[in-house]
């Protein structure tokens, strides 16, 4: 083997092509190898001088999370799933091996300049001094630079296998106290690898605030307060987010506790978040208000005029506790749930349904979630009992789980697992398919771990058209990973080690959703009955729970979270637990702290109600009738669901006044498929649709009590009673009463003062 | 040297062995005993001689044959363009036959893919409509030499940009005629003696780094292409004997990655990031015309040895012969479904070879453009234990020798020489590294590979 002579040979002026850096060089030159292959001979053309800098950058430690903090494996960047402008990078950085290979290897001699370093595309990207869609990201003064400098310029190397992970991140301080505006705070994150070592990363990571009214924060970790409120600031590094709260205090002038009484823990718990925020609560609500508040929440109407009367008669101390037990046993309550719990499992049925989801396996779908309903049957059993269900759709209710909670004309495991998380967890376990979460601590490996779960979830056909069986078949391979096609055997959420082969994967995965000690699974819970009564969940959306996400009480959800696992998920218990409380009495008038607050529950929100309630309440103040297809006389909103004269893989409400005021079409798993934002059709629909006047003559609600011969003054109150659950002021009265004349027979003007007040904001809305 | 690996045909018949075991051999499946039960079961519902959507009757050989409203469904010899092959192999479900039915296991699948082919038999009697190509090599005539075989004199001399360390062989090129090789250096271009690995000397390339380098078939000219990456790009073209640039061509916005000189050097046709072809006379540097069909980065050129096509190929896959007086289209060669990696012509112009990303290592009949030979894992990737996903295997670079024979050099960390055939005969192993290039010597006695350290490696036939 010869060593080339340098060049140009006879005439050089300066030192050869093969040029060497000495200077760099020195102290640690490499040897030249010569490398000999078995059947090859070498030819080197020059014999690399490598530099050994004090610490060669680590490609997976330093390199890539220069990309992640500069953004350049962002979403809408080369994170991409096509990458962008030719060059693809892992989101988020997923795929370290990927990365290497398409940095390095893809394109040998393009992206970078092992020659010439400095040269590198990818530096000369980076610092913008060639057109860059991305434009410039650093400069060549900046760490991040050097960083890729000497990663490049030490021979672009791969890490040993041995390189220790990072396992976690430590945001300091984890709290931020500011007593006002323009107060500032610097914050560090610190990351933790798997070799027991630490390492400040706040360069490297990147930050963002969750509400910038109340603080912002900058590239360097630097929070500042901007107006009052509370929030939380988080920082992102690897695949690992963690916040920080922030508290921006108003002035503290004139705020003096007024020490209202505690009922229970809730109320403690609120108490104590709102000291810290500097907000008084609300002033209790009084007992008219308090009574439609409870009869809507609890059972899907409000009070008639006889229950009304009877309540604000009581004089008992303690008769809104009487009356929550009362509504707990009605079945106002069971069906209400029912509905509630029919609407999240999607159940829907059709006359023509070719996947297992006719109308009757709806059915006795439905009847099996109100006899568990009725018979108050803990939480955890009913969802454990969903889980393991087998057998014909026709015959056993918890069967249609599978078929029911995505309508398809086939059962997609990615689908099952991702609706079931989003469900039952409230983690949106999906985001973790192309990439880990980037919000979050899910992993692919989590999510393919989870999927396998349903990998196996198959049906037949039965006996008939419309009977399936529903079953697990163990013989299905796992879902494999994304990145390198792993197998990925069945692993809960957050599990280290796989469920073992010898177990039903889906006994495993009830037993583990469904233990006390899964704060998951009580949280999720918790915080839906949460925000079904209180018109907010404690973490909103209600499905989408993730460590940017936090809750705006944590110490509340715990607790409540705690109390559901204690008490043996007992709806009723934590039903109970919350209307009893008195923050769920407050009055929905503000005071002069708490106008602006929707998150603390300093006061009752303000809830359009839902479309079936809102439905079942016209008819019900009418003494109207509402028939709904296919379903038989006398069914009330809250007892339908949707059914179809064809199959059922599509949204569908099953009544047009569902569709009008955002009934769930049940065709997604998302929370927020329930709508209840007030639109400009739902407005016309009441003023001028069919629904309002059809039940007014249905019900004929005056004409009869003005055959009884009811003094005008007596039917106005009647009225009033009966669609806002309160007797008029003095000055209405007098303004109604004026409307009515010497003509008190005239039925006409009391259909007005009807109408006009099933068409108030008043009547509309749960306050 | 390594053992040798059994040849891709003797491994190819062992796999349809293992498929199909009913099966001696792919040449017994006919569309009367095998293919229509299996049309029975899946197909004739719908393309029978009832219904025949799509004006499709897949019922008869000879209606099968005919195909639908859209033309042929099957092509003998090219599973990859039949559309009934596409439509049942389809990975978006919408697109896949049967409709709204699970796909064909997947060993009926790998029946019809056989049945396809080997010819599309009727029965066993008829015979296979696919023609036997002649893929023997035609010596053509060596180039009227003008004197004795160019090798470079006194070069002139240039102050070369230092190097951190040797730059990947991102190119590199054997002399047609002599025993002289030309390799990428960073801004510079060495020249080295093939036969004793001796440094000649080096070419000032301040243009930024060389991606293309070839010789003009008389072997005094080497063409060097390339630029700086997103920055600028153009061809120079040396004389060979003295290294004078005899004159610089293009003015491109980023580096230029395909290139090639024509035959009688009268034209330069380049490509790159910009998806055109761009073709320049060398005597006025004007543009003659462009190429505007790639819809991805152009990553190959190469013009054929009589220089009556032009081949050009891109990062999508597309593969195209052109008429190099003008550009219009003559071929569209179907087949790569990833970055075209590399495109030589045989030295006789019957054969052009195509390699990429894809894995594929195809022969193409330049007459009119059917794949005679093809080989669908030529560098079957390396898997290391406890990897299990897909691994790139793309084939880098080709190099035809003097007698037809064709060296490649893979992301297998191998360089293989194949026959006229397509019979791999020999496999070298460059690990740990990715060779980049390869060439053959002009006496055809010269393997050669370069890799991503800079280093050149070297073997012999007899190796």
């Amino acid at each position: 083997m010869k060593i080339p002579p340098p060049c140009p040979m006879p005439t050089a002026p300066r030192p050869p092509c093969a040029h060497h850096h000495r200077s760099l060089a020195a102290g640690c030159r490499l040897a030249a190898r010569a490398l000999r292959q078995s059947n090859g001979f070498l030819l080197s053309l020059l014999l690399a001088t490598g530099l050994c800098a004090e610490e060669i950058p680590s490609f997976r430690r330093d390199v890539m999370p220069v990309f992640f903090r500069a953004g350049c494996n962002a979403g809408a960047c080369h994170g991409s799933a096509r990458g962008k402008d030719g060059f693809m990078l892992s989101l988020f950085g997923y795929d370290a091996k990927g990365d290497y290979y398409r940095l390095t290897q893809e394109l040998v001699g393009r992206r970078l300049n092992l020659s010439a370093p400095e040269q590198s595309l990818l530096l000369l990207k980076a610092t913008g001094k060639v057109p860059h869609t991305g434009g410039e990201l650093f400069s060549k003064e900046t760490s991040y630079y050097q960083t890729l400098l000497q990663w490049i310029a030490a021979g672009a190397p791969d890490d040993a296998t041995s390189l220790p992970a990072p396992t976690g991140i430590t945001m300091s301080p984890d709290h931020i106290l500011f007593s006002g505006a323009h107060e500032t705070q610097k914050t560090t994150v610190t990351a933790r690898y798997a070799d027991g070592s630490q390492r400040d990363v706040t360069a490297l990571a990147l930050f963002a605030t969750n509400n910038p009214t109340t603080a912002k924060v900058d590239k360097e970790g630097l929070v500042a307060a901007v107006g009052r409120g509370d929030t939380t600031v988080f920082a992102r590094f690897n695949r690992f987010t963690i916040g920080a709260e922030v508290i921006v205090l108003p002035p503290a002038t004139n705020y003096t506790w007024p020490n209202p009484p505690a009922h229970n823990f809730i109320d403690r718990l609120v108490y104590e978040r709102l000291q810290l925020l500097r907000l008084l609560p609300s002033e209790l609500a009084d007992d008219e208000t308090f009574l439609r508040r409870l009869y809507l929440d609890l059972t899907g109407a409000p009070p008639s005029p006889a229950e009304y009367r009877a309540f604000m008669s009581d004089q008992a101390a303690n008769k809104r506790a009487v009356l929550v037990d009362q509504l707990l046993q009605s079945d106002g309550f069971t069906d209400l749930w029912t509905n509630l719990w029919g609407e999240m499992l999607r159940v829907k049925g059709g006359s023509y349904a070719p996947t297992g989801t006719d109308v009757k396996a709806a059915d006795v779908y439905y009847e099996w979630i109100r006899e568990q309903i009725a018979t108050n049957r803990p939480l955890n059993e009913f969802v454990a009992e969903l889980i393991t269900a087998t057998g014909s759709n026709l015959t056993n209710g918890p069967a249609n789980f599978f078929t029911m909670l995505v309508h398809d004309t086939k059962i997609t495991p990615k689908n099952l697992a991702a609706d079931f998380s989003q469900l039952f967890t409230g983690v949106r376990i999906q985001c973790a398919e192309c990439h880990n979460h980037p919000f979050d601590r899910w992993t692919q490996d989590d999510y393919y771990g989870w999927v396998s779960f349903f990998t196996g979830i198959q049906r037949k056909l039965g006996a008939e058209p419309r009977e399936f069986y529903v079953f697990n078949d163990l013989s299905v391979a796992p879902a494999k990973h994304l990145v390198d096609e792993r197998p990925m055997p069945a692993t809960v959420l957050g599990g280290a080690t796989a469920v073992p082969k010898d177990q039903d994967p889906r006994q495993a995965l009830a037993t583990w959703l469904t233990s006390p000690q899964n704060e998951l699974f009580s949280r999720n819970l918790a915080n839906r009955v949460w925000a079904h009564l209180c018109g907010r969940g404690l973490v909103e959306p209600v499905d989408d729970m993730r460590v940017s996400n936090p809750p705006t009480n944590a110490p509340l959800l715990a607790a409540l979270a705690q109390h559901l696992a204690d008490t043996h998920f007992d709806l009723r218990n934590l039903v109970r637990t919350i209307c009893t409380s008195r923050i769920y009495q407050l009055s929905a008038q503000p005071n002069a702290t708490n106008a602006t607050d929707t998150r603390q529950f300093s006061r009752a929100q303000l809830r359009r109600l839902r479309a079936d309630v809102l439905l079942d309440t016209v008819v019900k103040v009418t003494d109207g009738e509402r028939a709904f297809s296919a379903f038989p006389k006398g069914t009330r909103a809250i007892q339908h669901y949707p059914r179809s004269p064809g199959d059922t893989a599509r949204p569908m409400t099953g009544d047009s006044f569902f569709d009008i005021f955002g009934r769930a079409a049940r065709h997604s798993v998302d929370a927020s498929d329930t709508k209840t934002e007030p639109t400009l059709s739902q407005t016309l629909h009441l003023i001028a649709g069919d629904t309002v006047q059809q039940q007014m003559r249905r019900g004929q609600v005056i004409a009869q009590q003005l055959k009884a011969g009811v003094p005008p003054e007596a039917i106005i109150e009647d009225l009033y009673i009966r669609t806002l659950s309160r007797k008029p002021r003095p000055s209405e009265s007098t303004a109604m009463r004026g409307l009515i004349g010497q003509d008190t027979r005239d039925e006409h003007v009391y259909q007005d003062i009807f109408w006009s007040l099933l068409n108030s904001t008043e009547f509309i809305f749960n306050h | 040297m390594t053992p040798r690996r059994p040849s891709q045909l003797n491994r190819l018949s062992a796999f349809l062995i293992l498929l199909a075991p009913t099966f001696t051999s792919a040449a017994e499946i006919t569309y009367a005993e095998h293919i229509k039960p299996i049309f029975r079961e899946h197909c004739l519902k719908c393309h029978g001689e009832d219904q025949a959507k799509a004006d499709l009757n897949l019922e008869t050989f000879a209606t099968a044959l005919k195909g639908g409203s859209g033309g042929a469904v099957l092509i003998a010899g090219r599973a990859s363009q039949s559309l009934l092959f596409n439509a049942i192999t389809a990975a978006d479900e919408n697109e896949r036959m049967p409709q709204k039915k699970s796909p064909l296991p997947a060993a009926q699948i790998e029946i019809i893919r056989q049945w396809i082919q080997s010819g599309l038999r009727e029965s066993p009697a008829s015979s296979s409509l696919v023609v036997a190509r002649d893929t023997r090599f035609k010596p053509a005539p060596i180039p009227t030499a003008d004197g004795p075989p160019p090798m470079p004199g006194p070069l002139p001399a240039f102050t070369p940009a230092p190097e951190r360390r040797p730059l990947a062989v991102i190119a590199m090129a054997a002399s047609p005629r002599a025993p002289l090789l030309a390799v990428a250096g960073h801004e510079q271009v060495r020249l080295i003696h093939a036969s004793t690995q001796a440094l000649i000397g080096c070419l000032a390339f301040p243009e930024g780094q060389p991606n293309v380098i070839r010789f003009s078939r008389d072997g005094g000219v080497l063409m060097v292409a390339g630029g700086k990456p997103v920055h600028s790009g153009s061809v120079i073209l040396f004389d060979v004997r003295t290294g004078r640039r005899l004159t610089r061509i293009g003015d491109e916005t980023d580096a230029i990655l395909a290139a090639d000189l024509s035959p009688d050097q009268e034209l330069v046709a380049l490509g790159g990031s910009g998806k055109t072809v761009k073709v320049y006379g060398t005597t006025d540097g004007r543009i003659r015309y462009k190429i505007t069909k790639h819809t991805d980065w152009v990553t190959a050129i190469a013009f054929s040895p009589d220089g009556t096509k032009l081949a050009s190929a891109d990062r999508a896959g597309g593969l195209y012969l052109w008429d190099p007086s003008a550009g219009g289209i003559l071929l569209a060669l179907a087949e790569h479904k990833a970055a075209v990696r590399a495109l030589a012509w045989r030295s006789d112009g019957r054969m052009l070879a195509s390699a990429g990303e894809d894995g594929l290592l195809i022969w193409w009949d330049a007459h009119d453009g059917w794949p005679a030979i093809n080989h669908p894992n030529a560098h079957p990737p390396l898997r290391p234990s406890g990897y299990f996903g897909k691994l790139a295997n793309g084939v880098l670079a080709l190099a035809f020798g003097p007698e037809g024979e064709l060296l490649s050099a893979g992301r297998d960390q191998h360089v293989r020489l194949w026959n006229v055939a397509g019979q791999a005969v020999k496999s070298f192993a460059t690990s740990p590294r990715i060779p980049l290039q390869a060439a053959i010597t002009h006496d055809g006695a010269g393997l050669l590979a370069g890799d991503e350290a800079g280093s050149i490696r070297q073997w012999t036939r007899a190796d």
